[in-house]
């Protein structure tokens, strides 16, 4: 066991983080309540652990891992066969406002509500929502999200290009139903 | 550079991934070609969206004071 001082600072250190892990934990259990379990649990763990984290690396990439590998194992059975996203194409919601004769931008994005964004994310198969977390909502590098899930850099660009085209389609879909688009067919 | 290359590298592009003179090319292109800017600008404007509807999530107070204590 650490002494008692450098416990405290390494708690301290760990909780600087805790918005980007309670977030994630948010996203990947849909509950705020397994949230916070979820999360208590990956600090435990990483007081546990301390030892094993490097000082001077990133500390919210380890803690981070520590979560997703505590979700995967606890809701999915560590089971990572994820649904696979087909590839839609390039620019779905973009390439099909532009045929609507919409402005994409001005008429489409700026009218989504946040809570619209957040329910497509939260659609995403858990795999390649993991990878629009950390890198569109917590600015994390590809080789620092890549070392986080424990996949090559290849993988996280694939996903999180999947992940793009598929978080369109869900917001296209939405600006249809509620009408911000309203096709012209 | 050509269209097709300029979209292939987009996605690395709006995520600051490409190294200096990779981006220069890209922004040279964009600044030239009216299509991959509005592509480009569709996919940034996306990005932070993204992040702005998920960010205002942040731990509730009472579970941050409980960790605190749990963990010191
Ligand atoms: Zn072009
Ligand atoms: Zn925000």
């Amino acid at each position: 066991m650490a002494e008692p001082a450098a416990q405290t600072a390494f708690a301290e250190e760990a909780l600087t983080h805790l918005d980007t892990l309670y977030r994630g934990a948010l996203r990947l259990t849909h509950d705020s309540d397994q949230a916070q379990d979820l999360v208590q649990e990956a600090y435990l763990r990483a007081l546990r652990y301390q030892h094993s984290y490097q000082a001077g690396t990133n500390m919210r990439a380890w803690l981070f891992a520590i979560m997703r590998n505590l979700f995967w194992d606890r809701f999915k059975g560590s089971r990572k066969d994820d649904v696979s996203l087909d590839d839609l194409g390039e620019f779905v919601l973009y390439d099909k406002l532009k045929d609507e004769g919409a402005r994409p931008e001005a008429d489409v994005l700026d009218k989504i509500a946040a809570s619209e964004v957040v329910a497509a994310v939260d659609k995403l198969p858990p795999l390649h929502r993991e990878v629009v977390l950390l890198v569109d909502v917590e600015g994390f590098s590809y080789k620092d999200a890549a070392d986080t899930l424990g996949v090559p850099i290849g993988t996280v660009m694939s996903r999180l290009h999947r992940a793009r085209q598929q978080l369109q389609k869900s917001l296209y879909d939405y600006a249809v139903e509620s009408g911000i688009v309203r096709l012209t067919a | 550079m050509r269209c097709e290359e300029c979209s292939d590298k987009l996605d690395r592009y709006v995520d600051r991934e490409l190294n200096d003179t990779e981006a220069l090319q890209v922004q040279l292109h964009i600044e030239g070609c009216p299509d991959c800017m509005d592509h480009y600008e569709f996919q940034d404007h996306l990005k932070r969206l993204v992040k702005h509807s998920c960010d205002c999530d942040t731990a509730p107070k009472a579970f941050r004071e409980k960790l605190r204590q749990i963990l010191s």
